[in-house]
């Protein structure tokens, strides 16, 4: 197998081969960067497209966009406090108030080299151990994956802000969210009122644009007179000099990849949830846990870094066994059989050329980044946000109409964009959290879902859940997640009195 | 820019076109409308079809695949079943998925609303277990079916599809009884098979064929042997009656003019006799069997009949 | 709502907690009309925004009557309404009237109304984004826009 990717890279090489790496990474930052468009969205919009094309160049093209996106979703979590992707949204929480106060030359840098160095562990990992991490994938049945949802939804607590019965009620909604549509196991409609554009529920893009990148449209349109974005003074350093600051982060980058390539692996779960865990877990270890949320660079290493870490690994399932660990790697999937590449065991022998060739792509995609992402495009994004308000604000609205509408080709689907912006515009008024009601839609009826999946496999018998030690691992560090803070505490406290 | 005006000028060409003769059919770009998003098997099928039916359509035809996603596909069946019948909007139709639907849900269409063209997949069923499992062969899963009844659990798409409607013949023709788990998509359910996590699989032949060397295929549900799995007996060889399956065709709304239909019905039965075509539909997973006309809506009329009198026995939800 | 001597039922966080208990209230029955494992996960999350939403309103009703100011929303609401209005206006054209002539014009008309007045500006804006949207994405991904349904018939 070692010697079949070594074989591929001559190939790989080529001029177009390698021009398509570049330019998708390229078009990936552009899209992740304009509020409103999302790498979900490009890659189906190519897809139809790249029937022409040979497969390497489309997936060249596909591996680029999809690691320029997740990077470039970072340039307006981190300057507008729009995650450009729904994978960004843990970028803003330290970002946006590095933006603020004036270190957002510094937070792009930091997000630009955290993603790139995601990206770079996640093509090793697809590149030299797919087989042996597609056997750990087989590892989780759905009891084993409601356990990981579980394990998911319970860093809701942690993301709850200042009032937690307003975050709680955010959670709420977040899940509530994700039951529209038909039911996962009988089919039949819940809250669909009878439109067929509701039966395959809400997607996260909808709800992302509607919740995030509304509100701060209207901020726009709202206060004209000041004509700067609070982004405007970037403090941008160059890069060699700010690269020795960033050494500081190398165990949250081991573990953000860790986390993200784990997460990419495990079937459905996706980016999101793997930059929240890795915020969480870099918070909770850190050494000033109360600096985080209001400007800690560290927390952009860490969401940056395992949203990009997700990338290629989210390919491993998809590629070995045809389940997509994201939204992006199922339209991959998609752009895979259109060339004749059946997913399987089979693929890695049938078509070495191809798949390996497009993993080196994938990390050629992922170096590329630093180079492109770093000064050129990130430099001129922020000289667009420059724009006087107004301006930018209404060029804003035509490009979450665009990239809603384009999914599905819908109007529906923008209407309901609309009324999300609606409620996200109330809820950021009102300080009500946004992350946990993502973090619902993403994991509430994913955990469902796997729960009656489980409780059917076993027949209604709930023993079912904790029957095998994968389950039993996953409770246990649910539990440590939840009742640690607390015990620490404890500990702390009685040392303290003897 | 001016597109929405080229559009509407467009739009009154058709309203013209269709009152004057059909001779010169097809004199525009004709849109096939797939209800799947771009890159999906029903999707695949209509993309490596299309270039062959514009070949035999001749005269510079041109197709244009059109996806409007959502609703397993009745978005875009339902906008087919609406549109103007000039030849000019096909659809892709699945069955027996479009069928059912018509019985578990409200829909606006029916097995009336088509004017059938060609079925071009038919893609057959097929039992699978885990390559470890002491299940072996179609003997093995009866037997062990018989004997705690409900034990097995038999992972699946979904409810309502071909995959059910084979176990539910299954159960009927040899008194056992499983435990449905209906997974999202047979990917999934397909990998919990493998991980053990389900004992039984049922899918259909093109999406294990990449999977023999991890699974027990135990049988096939179709006359013949697949040549996408020529090692596997078929289920009458082993002595059960089980013919099933999942197709897709491609259908225009009912009132096609007949000289449209005879037209479309050649360039698909001359696509089918299509070497070229043969091997790039079995390099993207698609088992080639085409069936035009009235062949094709008398099999629908009998899916509708079967899904039907399942509907009506046991329902699914 | 700086006004003080409002009534404190009005309070911004009163009436949010209000408007969520309505409307989760309003969709529970559908919920209670699903199968009882489908209906499981809905009823449970609806009763959680209910009882969350009446520990929210009860606590704003103590600060009340502790004399505490309600907190202040935004500071032009008829900005804000005007704003959200003109964005739904824009979304209603492009489905009714097509995507490039609403985008056209809805470009500038926003930026103008929103005091941006610099005329060439307007223009070079609008003539940009509807020409690199027209080269992307029709030319380049024969992606089409909304047409309009006032066009259609």
């Amino acid at each position: 197998m070692y010697s079949d990717l070594l074989n591929s890279l001559p190939v790989v090489l080529t001029f177009t081969n390698f021009a398509v790496v570049v330019i998708g990474v390229l078009a990936g930052i552009i899209v992740g960067a304009m509020p409103g468009l999302s790498a979900t969205m490009a890659i189906s919009v190519l897809v139809p497209f790249t029937f022409g094309l040979e497969p390497l160049v489309a997936l060249g093209l596909m591996a680029g966009i999809y690691n320029g996106a997740m990077y470039g979703g970072a340039i307006p979590a981190v300057l507008l406090r729009i995650p450009g992707t729904p994978a960004a949204v843990a970028t803003t929480f330290d970002g946006y108030p590095m933006a603020q106060s004036g270190q957002g030359g510094y937070a792009l840098q930091v997000a630009v080299v955290s993603s790139s160095i995601g990206g770079i562990m996640s093509a090793f990992a697809l590149m030299l151990l797919a087989p042996p991490l597609s056997k750990v994938t087989l590892l989780f049945g759905p009891a084993e994956v409601f356990w990981v949802a579980v394990f998911g939804l319970c860093s809701i607590i942690f993301l709850l802000g200042g009032n937690p019965v307003k975050g709680l009620i955010s959670a709420c909604f977040g899940v509530f969210v994700s039951v529209i549509g038909s039911d996962p196991i009988f089919g039949v409609d819940r809250f669909t009122f009878g439109q067929l554009e509701l039966l395959d529920g809400i997607s996260i893009v909808i709800l992302l644009v509607g919740l995030y990148a509304l509100p701060p449209v209207i901020d726009l349109l709202e206060t004209p007179l000041k004509t700067e974005t609070d982004a405007s003074k970037l403090g941008t350093e160059p890069i060699w000099k700010t690269l020795p600051r960033m050494k500081s982060y190398i165990k949250t980058w081991i573990r953000g990849g860790i986390i993200g390539v784990w997460i990419g692996i495990l079937p459905g779960a996706g980016g999101s949830m793997a930059a929240f865990m890795s915020y969480n877990e870099a918070r909770r270890t850190s050494k000033n846990p109360e600096n985080w949320g209001k400007g800690e660079p560290e927390g952009v290493a860490a969401s940056e870094v395992a949203n990009n870490a997700d990338t290629a690994a989210a390919l491993i399932p998809a590629l070995t066994l045809g389940i997509p660990g994201t939204a992006v790697a199922a339209v991959m999937l998609g752009g895979l059989l259109v060339h004749g590449l059946q997913p399987g065991p089979m693929l890695f022998r049938e078509n070495p050329d191809v798949v390996f060739g497009f993993m080196w792509q994938f990390l050629f995609g992922a170096i590329l980044l630093v180079f492109l992402g770093g000064s050129l495009a990130t430099n001129s994004f922020a000289r667009l946000l420059n724009l006087p308000r107004p301006l930018l604000g209404s060029v804003i609205i035509v490009l979450m109409l665009i990239g809603v509408y384009s999914i599905n080709e819908r109007m529906f689907d923008v209407y309901l964009m609309l009324g999300f912006g609606a409620i996200g515009y109330l809820m950021d008024k009102m300080k009500f959290p946004l992350p946990p009601v993502v973090l619902g839609l993403i994991l509430g009826g994913f955990a469902e879902e796997n729960l009656r999946l489980a409780l059917r496999i076993g027949r209604n018998d709930p023993s079912v859940l904790f029957q095998n030690t994968t389950s039993l691992v996953l409770v246990f560090l649910t539990l440590a997640v939840i009742v640690g803070p607390f015990l620490k505490r404890r500990f702390f406290d009685n040392k303290k009195k003897g | 820019m001016f597109k929405f005006i080229k559009k509407s000028l467009l739009t009154v060409g058709i309203v013209m076109a269709a009152s004057t003769a059909m001779a010169e059919y097809p004199e525009k770009p004709i849109t096939v409308v797939v209800g799947y998003s771009a890159g999906g098997g029903t999707d695949v099928m209509a993309r490596t079809t299309m270039p062959f039916i514009e070949k035999y359509l001749g005269k510079g035809a041109r197709i244009v695949v059109k996806n409007m996603p959502g609703a397993s596909g009745q978005i875009g069946i339902t906008k087919v079943a609406n549109s103007e019948p000039d030849g000019y909007t096909l659809g892709t139709f699945n069955l027996p998925g479009m069928m059912a639907r018509t019985l578990d849900r409200s829909v606006e269409y029916d097995r009336n609303s088509f004017s059938f063209l060609a079925n071009v997949v038919n893609d057959p069923n097929v039992i699978v277990t885990q390559k470890g499992s002491g299940i072996k062969s179609m003997d093995d899963l009866i037997k062990a079916a018989k004997s705690t009844p409900r034990a097995i659990t038999v992972g699946m798409s979904s409810l309502g599809g071909d995959d059910h409607f084979l176990l539910i013949k299954l159960q009927k023709a040899t008194e056992t009884e499983f435990t449905v788990v209906p997974f999202r998509g047979s990917a999934p359910a397909r990998t919990a098979v493998m991980g053990g996590h389900v004992a039984v699989g049922i899918f259909n032949v093109s999406e294990v064929a990449k999977f023999q060397g991890e699974l027990n295929v135990l049988g096939i549900a179709q006359a013949k042997r697949s040549s996408f799995a020529p090692d596997v007996p078929t289920f009458k060889e082993q002595g059960y009656d089980l013919i099933n399956g999942s197709m897709r065709g491609v259908v225009a709304p009912k009132g096609l003019p007949a000289d449209v239909q005879a037209k479309l019905e050649k360039a698909f039965r001359a696509a089918s006799q299509d070497k070229e075509f043969l091997s790039s539909m079995a390099a993207t997973a698609n088992p080639v069997e085409v069936v035009t006309g009235e062949e094709f809506k008398k099999l629908t009329d009998e899916l509708y009949s079967l899904a039907k009198e399942t509907w009506e026995t046991t329902p699914w939800n | 709502m700086t006004n003080k001597n409002k009534h404190r039922m009005l309070r911004p966080e009163t009436l949010t907690a209000l408007g969520i208990i309505l409307i989760s209230g309003a969709f529970l029955a559908p919920a209670f009309e699903l199968g009882t494992i489908a209906a499981l996960l809905p009823a449970v999350m609806l009763i959680g925004l209910i009882a969350l939403s009446l520990i929210l309103l009860i606590g704003d009703q103590r600060a009340a009557s502790a004399g505490s100011p309600p907190e202040q929303v935004t500071k032009s609401p008829k900005r804000v309404i005007g704003s959200f209005i003109l964005i739904v206006c824009y979304v209603l054209s492009v489905d009714y009237i097509g995507f490039y002539p609403s985008t056209a014009i809805g470009i500038p008309l926003i930026a103008y109304i929103f005091g941006f007045r610099n005329l060439l500006g307007l223009v070079a804006a609008s003539v940009i984004v509807v020409g690199a949207v027209y080269l992307i994405f029709d030319l380049g991904m024969h992606r089409d826009f909304p047409i309009g349904h006032i066009w259609m018939n």
